[in-house]
């Protein structure tokens, strides 16, 4: 299936500002930052922790609607589903 | 009237929007590219979900603080010092009503509205500011 994924501020500089991944059916948010962690050179360091962990500054949104990275990693995403990935807002 | 966009803002257009009979105070912010030694600024908007968080922000401040009308005006793209980069306007009956809706659309924009921004400068291109909003 496929994700269109958006990134904004410093995750435009190293996603691009949209793109589209491939995934299995049934993967999951984590299952997608997995795979751009993997096919996105400086992703994974710049949105993990070492240890893994979601770094705190990664704020994520599906289909528009944020998502706490805490408890909703584990979310299955369906065809067409939008993640976007930004850092803290920083406006006005 | 809630808006997104490159254009330049007119403060006057907006001031004349949120006039009303019934109100005897307007109270206007105007937010602008100040010079810490960089060339510019450049805005990014996550427009849609912008659009619909500073209206969602606007409507609590007209009900919070009984406001007559609320505008607010967010410019994106590349913006060279001075220039102006966020208006709010508001009006109600009495002057505390509007400086406190006035306030409180600025503050809960800066904290929940998904904009960002990014110095420019001479020496390093560009840097993005650590936001603090959620």
């Amino acid at each position: 299936m496929k994700i269109k994924v958006l990134a904004f501020a410093a995750f435009g500089g190293i996603l691009g500002r949209e793109r589209e991944v491939e995934l299995e059916e049934e993967a999951s948010v984590k299952d997608l930052l997995d795979e751009l962690a993997s096919i996105v050179p400086g992703f994974r360091e710049a949105a993990f922790e070492p240890s893994g962990i979601l770094r705190d500054y990664v704020l994520l949104m599906v289909n528009r609607k944020r998502i706490d990275p805490e408890r909703d990693l584990s979310r299955i995403l369906v065809e067409g589903d939008e993640l976007a990935i930004f850092p803290p807002l920083a406006g006005g | 009237m809630i808006e997104i966009g490159e254009e330049e803002i007119s403060l006057d257009r907006m001031i004349q929007r949120v006039r009303r009979n019934e109100a005897g105070a307007v109270v206007s912010f105007l937010g602008t590219v100040r010079d810490d030694g960089i060339l510019g600024m450049e805005v990014e908007a996550f427009r849609d979900p912008a659009l619909s968080e500073m209206e969602a922000i606007r409507q609590e401040a007209m009900s919070r603080f009984s406001l007559t009308a609320a505008e607010v005006s967010h410019r994106t793209g590349r913006l060279a010092v001075g220039e102006s980069i966020l208006a709010i306007v508001c009006s109600a009956a009495h002057r505390e009503e509007a400086f406190s809706g006035c306030r409180y659309i600025l503050e809960e924009l800066k904290a929940r509205a998904p904009l960002w921004k990014k110095e420019i400068s001479s020496d390093s291109g560009g840097h993005w500011v650590e936001g603090h909003g959620r």
